[in-house]
């Protein structure tokens, strides 16, 4: 017993010692990799592989290295909300911009009015600057082929062809608690409804047994679809091309009752640390110079700006489509009340 | 010499031992400091870190529950407590729990009863224990998604070989069955050095009495494990309440659970209240498990190092049948491990499981370029949390069983409360209370570090004390006695016997930081991420064939790292059983 203290003793102070000093080594935040100074950091809500290019092509062009990591629009929202007086990064970059209208009322976002932003239809800007629309996304039916054929269907047409009961358990779409797709999806069944919050409701409460999961990001269920996990499911444009150009045999179809289409936005943060250099991002990403290099990274977003042109493949999926935009503000500001009503009558009833 | 000064100086350590904090003058206290210095000064660091990094997040986790606006209010926890939906993820978890609890122990049971029992040649227990271990050392999600693959709507085994079609994986069952297979191996881990403990005279009395092999079963070997059973499934219990991962991909929306629910709430709702008085309500029970595991179970058993082996009777307590059924088993369910694992390493190198199993190397060069900060990332991290969660473990462990201070016993609870807890609590607690002033850590590797190190540093604080109480003070005297100086006996005796705490702590630190998410999840950020969150994103975005590649990454460099350990506990001949028990019992 005693052996121990003579020399365990020794060894526990230094290793108290040793601990203080490393916690204290820690603790300011330089043990964060020190970046050259022409470095931004940025939240995006666009998945790694468009997000990815883009920023190596803005790097390209400016010199500037752009730092970031991924988040599910509500995530990505929710941590600049709670970021707000220790802001980590300088720029929000893609998702829907009813995300962005949401964080608006948290004073969350600098206003920011880059080179582009005359040339713009209001509906891809925020009148004082809060964000600003970097593409356009319209939702699309995309259904499983294989799936189609066997049970005898046509792609679906209408919001009604979804009720069918060949599709109990076998659809997969987004939860509006994380993804801003899924919060598209519901203000678009809203608008087909006239705004009819029960009549809107009513639909979604039909649908629900059909709906086998609801995923956590947007693009969650395409690859199920595609797998025929799923056998038809409702996502970005952009998400549905892409499933289909990974070689899985899937058909893109529109209601005819019309579906919602979102902008995707670019916001400046408050406080934060490179605003120069964050302001040079938005004014790049709003402009041709981002918006015209979609094609070649096979990104099928519709581009914001009237200056770049659509690519052929895009516009003849969309040619018969009927699509209408979803109103920012109307979205911002009945957001919060209509996903938790969402939360209590459809995906938990 | 040593002996006299020690008496002299410090208080002695039997008195240590058996006396109480209470009852000690403040006056004694100052005299006491005076005189030892060192130990004061550690108890104090201690005392302050626990404080910053236990005490203070849990506080602020219950002040953002409680009080609003400077007022006292139950509103936040009413809203959860009357929310049907909340309350029955609150049951679900319960339900969950029991079920993963009851199924993993008698699946650990089967196990450890078949190696301890079944007469098993070397080389089959050793590949027994290696598939048993893969689940414990592999990323949250690996069986998860090997479950959708296999059992989903178009799954290989329920759809390309039974052909059913439309099976919904998502709900209750494929929760439960991956969670058991995830986590039985801790109560296989818990089990087998007691069954191996039991004093096969007895058995073997029994039997020579006239009782037969079931007899014997039931009446001596099933209720000497009562115990063991009993803690081995309020581990599983423990472990399947704070389980996020898995739930978050299987359990679908049918069968909410309480983990995945408050992750939902934080990372979607931005509703951190709504957050943290929903791990609120997951505290209750994941507390009395604990209390229980500590305070009941723990006392009813006590396996001791001492000098003296009986002498065992060799003697047969399976018959011949039993043990190819019992084999037959262990080999049914080893297959399913090591099936799941074959997928996922097949579904590292084909371009797209189900789709195209064209071979490729593509997502193996996507993580090393693409994940490679998230890879440098976890290694800084886990190699910076290991030595210190390490020192963490013995120094607290030697404090605690070797020395008498105030608070002792305080000292000793409250350094395993962020390990008893659900990662999901933990996490929220330090996002908390770590964001604001007057301790902003957010977006520091240090709020990761910390977090590892008082969450998982436990380990190697409980292997420390028990290790320490095994020293039978005879071993000591014996050496001393045939005439070993006391260096000779400090390094033959009592370092082979600390070591193997130090090296399980820093195991454990190690493992956990290259495979932990629930906590974790709510750390990370811009300049520090994680291979497991990596995952996630990787999962949740569908790309399969990088989440498989991150995953066989971790298992390899854990399965590195544990052989590593192995060896340098050979090097010490300690006893390697206690020690690797404890590394992964946690």
């Amino acid at each position: 017993m005693i052996v121990i203290h003579c020399f365990v003793q020794p060894i526990a102070r230094a290793a108290a010692f040793a601990m203080l000093l490393a916690l204290a080594l820690c603790l300011p935040p330089g043990v964060a990799p020190a970046f050259a100074a022409d470095t931004i950091n940025a939240y995006s809500i666009w998945p790694e592989n468009w997000a990815r290019p883009m920023f190596e092509e803005f790097e390209k062009a400016t010199g500037i290295k752009v730092n970031f990591v991924r988040f599910s629009s509500g995530e990505a929202l929710a941590r600049v909300m709670a970021e707000k007086n220790n802001p980590q990064v300088d720029v929000l970059f893609g998702g829907p911009v009813e995300t962005f209208a949401a964080g608006i009322s948290e004073g969350v976002f600098e206003p920011y009015k880059p080179p582009s932003f005359a040339k713009l239809p209001a509906r891809f800007r925020h009148p004082d600057g809060q964000w600003i629309a970097i593409a356009d996304d319209p939702l699309v039916f995309m259904s499983n082929d294989k799936f189609l054929k066997e049970h005898n269907l046509k792609a679906p047409a209408s919001w009604n062809d979804l009720l069918a009961p060949a599709y109990k358990n076998m659809l997969q779409m987004a939860d509006a608690r994380t993804s801003g797709t899924a919060v598209t999806r519901i203000f678009s069944v809203l608008e087909v409804n006239g705004r009819d919050e029960n009549k809107a409701f009513d639909y979604m409460k039909k649908l629900r047994p059909n709906v086998q999961l609801y995923t956590k990001s947007g693009g969650g269920g395409t690859l199920p679809v595609g797998l025929g996990q799923a056998g038809a499911g409702i996502f970005f444009i952009v998400d549905a091309l892409d499933t289909k150009a990974k070689g899985y045999e899937v058909t893109i179809s529109f209601p005819k009752e019309g579906i919602g289409t979102a902008a995707e936005g670019i916001a400046l943060i408050k406080g934060a640390k490179n605003p120069a250099l964050g302001k040079k991002l938005i004014d790049w990403a709003s402009s041709p110079a981002m918006q015209g290099q979609f094609a070649k990274y096979k990104i099928n977003f519709v581009p914001a700006h009237p200056d770049v042109a659509l690519d052929p493949v895009l516009a003849g999926v969309l040619k018969d489509a009927k699509l209408f935009p979803i109103d920012a503000d109307y979205a911002g500001a009945n957001r919060k009340r209509i996903v938790e009503r969402w939360v209590a009558e459809v995906l938990n009833p | 010499m040593g002996t006299n000064r020690s008496a002299i100086t410090r208080p002695s350590t039997s008195s240590g031992r058996t006396g109480s904090a209470r009852g000690i003058s403040p006056a004694a206290i100052a005299a006491r400091i005076r005189r030892d210095p060192a130990v004061a000064s550690a108890v104090l660091s201690l005392w302050l870190l626990l404080a910053l990094f236990v005490i203070y997040p849990l506080a602020m986790l219950l002040a953002r529950v409680l009080v609003d606006q400077g007022t006292f209010t139950t509103a936040g926890l009413a809203a959860v407590v009357t929310d049907r939906h909340q309350m029955r993820a609150f049951w679900n978890s319960l339900l969950l729990g029991s079920l993963v609890g009851i199924v993993g122990t008698f699946l650990g049971f089967l196990f450890a009863f078949t190696a301890a029992r079944g007469r098993l040649p070397r080389w089959l227990l050793t590949a027994i224990d290696t598939a048993v271990l893969l689940p414990l050392v592999s990323p949250p999600f690996t069986t998860a998604i090997a479950m959708i693959f296999s059992f989903g709507p178009r799954g290989l085994i329920t759809y390309e070989l039974l052909g059913i079609k439309g099976y919904t994986v998502y709900g209750l069952d494929s929760t439960l069955f991956s969670e058991a297979v995830t986590y039985f191996p801790i109560a296989y881990l818990t089990l087998r050095p007691i069954l191996a403990a039991i004093d096969s005279n007895i058995e073997g009395m029994a039997l020579s009495l006239g009782a037969s092999r079931w007899r014997v079963f039931r009446t001596v070997t099933l209720p000497l494990t009562i115990p063991g059973l009993a803690n081995a499934f309020l581990l599983l219990f423990a472990a399947s309440l704070a389980d996020f991962a898995t739930p978050l991909i299987l359990a679908g929306n049918s069968f909410p659970v309480l983990p995945t629910q408050a992750f939902l709430q934080i990372t979607g709702l931005f509703d951190l209240r709504g957050g943290a008085a929903l791990s609120f309500v997951l505290l209750v029970p994941a507390l009395i498990v604990f209390l229980l595991q500590r305070y009941w179970v723990s006392r009813r058993y006590y396996v001791t190092v001492t000098g003296k082996g009986a002498g065992q009777t060799p003697f047969v307590s399976v018959s011949p049948g039993a043990r190819n059924a019992l084999l037959l088993a262990c080999a049914l369910i080893t297959l399913v491990i090591v099936y799941f694992y074959a997928l996922l390493l097949y579904a590292s190198v084909v371009v797209a499981l189900g789709a195209n199993h064209a071979f490729t190397l593509q997502h193996y060069r996507v993580i090393f370029t693409d994940g490679l900060k998230a890879i440098r990332d976890t290694l800084i991290i886990a190699g910076i949390a290991m030595p210190l969660g390490g020192l963490y473990g013995i120094l607290l462990g030697y404090l605690v069983a070797k020395k008498s201070f105030v608070g002792r016993r305080s000292m000793e609870l409250v350094s395993m409360i962020n390990y008893a807890l659900p990662g999901t609590i933990v996490g929220i607690a330090y996002l908390i209370a770590f964001n604001d002033r007057p301790f902003v850590l957010t977006g520091t590797a240090l709020i990761i570090v910390a977090c590892y190190i008082f969450r998982y540093g436990p380990t190697g604080i409980r292997a420390t004390v028990a290790l320490l109480q095994q020293i039978d003070r005879s071993l000591e005297e014996a050496s001393q006695g045939l005439g070993a100086g006391s260096g000779t006996t400090f390094r033959r005796i009592t370092l082979p016997l600390v070591l193997p705490a130090f090296f399980a702590g820093l195991g454990v630190v190690f493992i956990r930081s290259m495979t932990a998410i629930s906590a974790t999840i709510f750390l990370v950020s811009i300049s520090w991420t994680l291979i497991t969150v990596k995952i996630l994103e990787n999962i949740t975005e569908l790309s399969l064939g990088p989440a498989a590649a991150f995953s066989v990454l971790v298992v390899a460099i854990v399965f590195v790292v544990i052989a590593i350990i192995g060896r340098l506990l050979k090097l010490f001949r300690a006893p390697g059983a206690v020690a690797m028990t404890s590394v992964f019992g946690g």
